[in-house]
């Protein structure tokens, strides 16, 4: 990659750049691994009920809600990351979040009677990319904004 | 918010990144403070008030300027 390549993506990530404290940083890291546990237990499980290695019943739906352990810490995490955090990170992340869920819901009803109007049928999981979509440029825009 | 925390940052040599430590804050909050592009919470206000040993309206106006760039009586 040349140079003049290299220089606008690293101003285009200035944007995701933030300068988080000591305990910020520990607490994002914290948020982190419990995420990627999540994520890894979730296509563990995707990959274990698809290949039929897990027998119907009770034992299936373990394996299915195995992975929400990790999210429920993940999830506990990133609360006190919100919690302990700078409050001019907190104002960027709590407006991040209003935008990304507010889209979300926009998206997923306003999806809902394109369906009625002949556009195709999409899964839920749509709607909440849309919402970890709408999130994350809400998080880019906050950061440009105080930076 | 017009402050005058850039002037006295300088005239004690510190760096951004300094007074985000002595605050609790990160450099990116001191900068965007400095810039008065984010209003500070009252408890940040105080912290910064102390740091500096000044009272909080000798560091912060909430004023806007005046056309001519004059500030109205207090």
């Amino acid at each position: 990659m040349h140079e003049q390549d290299v220089v606008p993506a690293r101003r285009w990530l200035r944007g995701f750049a933030c300068e988080l404290t000591e305990q910020d940083r520990r607490n994002a890291g914290v948020f982190t691994r419990w995420s990627v546990l999540w994520s890894l237990g979730l296509v563990a499980s995707t990959f274990a009920l698809d290949g039929g290695w897990v027998p119907a019943g009770a034992p299936a739906v373990v394996v299915a809600l195995a992975p929400n352990v990790f999210g429920l810490f993940a999830l506990r995490a990133f609360m006190r990351f919100l919690r302990e955090t700078d409050e001019l990170q907190r104002k960027i992340h709590l407006e991040a979040l209003a935008a990304g869920f507010g889209g979300g819901v926009i998206f997923m009803w306003g999806y809902r009677l394109l369906e009625r109007a002949g556009a195709p049928q999409l899964d839920t999981s749509d709607g909440l990319l849309a919402m970890i979509l709408v999130w994350a440029a809400g998080l880019w825009v906050g950061m440009r904004r105080y930076a | 918010m017009k402050n005058t925390l850039r002037v006295l940052r300088a005239a004690r040599g510190w760096s951004q990144a300094e007074l985000a430590d002595a605050l609790g804050v990160s450099r990116q909050t001191v900068n965007a403070i400095e810039t008065s592009r984010y209003d500070p919470s009252l408890p940040l206000a105080f912290r910064i008030a102390e740091v500096f040993g000044q009272r909080i309206d000798e560091i912060f106006d909430p004023r806007p300027p005046a056309p001519n760039g004059h500030r109205g009586p207090p």
